[in-house]
């Protein structure tokens, strides 16, 4: 497996000398808020994406998070609110020129029938194109360009299907390339991966310099890999901003329920989470887990 | 494996106008196709007229409606992600038959359902009477109004929604079909033994009727509906990957998806109507395109090879049988299902 193909012309270190939040926005959310069947899934969602930077969306299970992603791609319509896209109401677009600015990275991918690696990645030309329009020899190069960018160009003829869980992530994560986006949202893109794919997906998603939003479960990773976090908690921000500020051990004992001890991390300094164990014997334990924190701290 | 195939297709106009009753030879064709060409005085009146107005229609009639069945099966297989899917999917063939037996019970007179049958198309059918010479004409008209009428209660159950679409398409399809199958059955079991004998005959299709007006139509509507299927293969295909992945490549999935089953249905429906229900070729040879021509973008060799197929399944069923000629349907569905099996070994050798 070639994985030193993979370009990351981006290290960590480089995350904070990166331009932070130039001026414009990408991406604004303003009292968003979805209810389906007298249930409210998202209630009163602001936040704002400065352009360039990657947002991480943490929080548990059921709090929301595909959710808001799906009001963002529009899969979903919210109840309420407003989404606005680099000053342009994302309702006021048409479905192809949204798909020419927003590319999605789907936490689950059916299953495909038959389609090689090439094929799946040259679909990201679907929106880019009218309807008798052939690949110009330009959009091959693209294609090939994009599969060189996340080191799968030695599969390109292979079937799909075939690739392994990394693999298929990014071979959609190079379609969503192909697709050339001015804001990637990915959900879960690090679902079923390794630790070492997990760290390689998102730092390759960094790499492409576009605005970007992911839902993240793994809070080390959010915290080392993305400028800014959005906890989101019962369909409600719980907070917001850099992960320094979100990343507290109250906040995560709050939302998560667990116990965890938050420190420096010794390579990009910032949050990094150790979490307790021995939740399953009742309170005993927990209190236990607590009292060691307290002395540990 | 496209060499061959092109060459298939130069040989088979030729090679199965030379298949039949009267005693044609490859070259009497070939003759009568240059003497056509060259503008000639033909030399042989009668080998002309056979050729000419007899096999070459139903030649074409057997490539148009191969080639029908086949594109619309591979574009229902695909919008609707189910490999089982074929034309008749949504009761069309059903409804079809319904339509068909509704005509066959009304104009041959059987007793008890002609008058109940009058009554239910008396609004369209007045006037008409039970005159058996109007057969001809009205079995197809009726399956058509089968066929649409069944596909009308599938659009009207599935709806706009992105929710379930498909789910909602296929069970209604099925109910659709089990509804008309029903009334079917209780018309034959009413009508007379010919009646259910033609039925019996027409179900399983035929490319007898062919002649140069009949093609008109199914000719027309497919040559169209592969015109806008080509256009539209990128949405097509992104559809393949999921609804929301296809919805966020910026097709509008619940318009596309209900645009190709009208398509589809209008295709099947033409084609139920002019040659009746031919079964098998839907599904089958979008599939053995797929596992013959992998990692291709198969719209137009689907058609082609389905094309191709029915074509050469008419002349089995031209020469299967001495004096007779054999329902298309039997050949379709034994050769298919025999072919079928056949792919699926060599692919798990080969696998």
């Amino acid at each position: 497996m070639k994985l030193s193909a993979i370009q990351t012309s981006h290290t960590l270190n480089d995350s904070d000398t990166r331009p932070s939040a130039s001026q414009t926005v990408a991406l604004d959310v303003s009292q968003l808020s979805w209810c389906i069947d007298g249930k409210t899934i998202l209630s009163n969602i602001n936040f704002a994406l400065p352009t360039g930077q990657m947002l991480g969306l943490i929080g548990p299970n059921g709090a929301g998070k595909s959710s808001l992603l799906r009001c963002l791609y529009r899969f979903v319509r919210p109840t309420q609110g407003k989404i606005t896209l680099f000053d342009h109401d994302i309702e006021r677009l048409s479905p192809k020129a949204f798909a020419c600015r927003v590319a999605v990275v789907q936490q689950d991918t059916p299953h495909y029938f038959d389609l090689t690696t090439e094929q799946l990645v040259s679909m990201g030309l679907t929106p880019h194109k009218g309807m008798f329009d052939t690949n110009s020899s330009c959009d091959g190069e693209r294609i090939a360009k994009a599969l060189e960018k996340v080191g799968l160009s030695h599969k390109m003829h292979q079937q799909y299907e075939h690739l392994s869980g990394g693999e298929k992530q990014r071979a959609l994560i190079a379609r969503a390339i192909v697709q050339q986006p001015q804001l990637l949202i990915l959900d879960e893109p690090t679902n079923h991966l390794d630790v070492r794919y997990q760290i390689q997906i998102l730092e390759l998603v960094r790499s492409l310099g576009i605005s970007v939003i992911a839902s993240i479960h793994d809070l080390n990773l959010a915290s080392a890999l993305c400028d800014s976090l959005l906890l989101i908690h019962n369909g409600e921000v719980s907070a917001m901003g850099t992960p320094t500020e979100v990343l507290t051990e109250g906040r995560i004992g709050d939302v998560f329920g667990v116990c965890a001890q938050v420190s420096t991390h010794p390579q990009h300094k910032k949050p990094l989470i150790s979490y307790f164990y021995g939740y399953h014997d009742s309170t005993h334990s927990m209190a236990d887990a607590l009292t060691e924190r307290g002395e540990g701290g | 494996m496209l060499v061959a195939l092109g060459i298939i297709t130069l040989i088979t106009p030729i090679a199965a106008t030379s298949f039949g009753a009267a005693n044609i030879s490859f070259m009497d064709v070939i003759q009568v196709f240059i003497n056509k060409m060259a503008n000639l005085t033909q030399a042989n009146g009668m080998t002309e007229r056979i050729v000419m107005e007899l096999r070459l229609p139903r030649i074409l009639l057997a490539f148009v409606a191969g080639a029908g069945l086949s594109l619309a099966g591979s574009v229902l297989q695909t919008v609707t992600r189910n490999p089982l899917a074929d034309p008749y999917l949504f009761g069309i063939s059903s409804g079809a038959s319904f339509g068909a037996v509704v005509m066959l019970t009304l104009f041959t007179g059987s007793g008890f359902f002609e008058n109940a049958g009058m009554a239910a198309n008396s609004g369209i059918f007045s006037g008409s009477g039970a005159l058996s010479g109007l057969l001809w004409f009205s079995l197809p008209f009726g399956a058509f109004i089968g066929a649409s009428l069944s596909v009308l209660i599938v659009l009207a159950l599935s709806g706009l929604g992105l929710n379930s679409q498909v789910e909602r398409m296929l069970l209604s399809g099925v109910a659709t079909s089990f509804m008309f199958g029903a009334l079917t059955s209780l018309l034959l079991y009413f009508a007379s033994p010919q009646a259910t004998a033609s039925v019996l005959f027409w179900s399983l299709g035929s490319f007898a009727k062919a002649s140069w007006s009949l093609l008109v139509l199914p000719t027309l509507v497919i040559g169209a509906s592969l015109f806008i299927i080509l256009g539209m293969k990128r949405q097509i295909m992104a559809l393949q990957a999921g609804d929301e992945t296809a919805h966020t490549l910026g097709v509008n999935v619940p318009k596309l998806r209900l645009n190709m089953l009208l398509l589809c249905s209008l295709i099947t429906a033409i084609l139920v109507a002019t040659c009746g229900g031919i079964g098998f070729v839907g599904l089958m040879i979008p599939h053995t395109v797929r596992m013959l021509f992998p990692g291709r973008q198969p719209i137009l060799l689907t058609a082609l090879v389905g094309g191709l197929f029915m074509v050469w399944i008419d002349v089995l069923a031209r020469c299967l049988l001495g004096n007779q000629e054999l329902p298309v349907g039997i050949i379709t569905a034994a050769i298919g299902s025999m072919f079928f099996l056949l792919i699926l070994r060599k692919r798990r050798i080969m696998a």
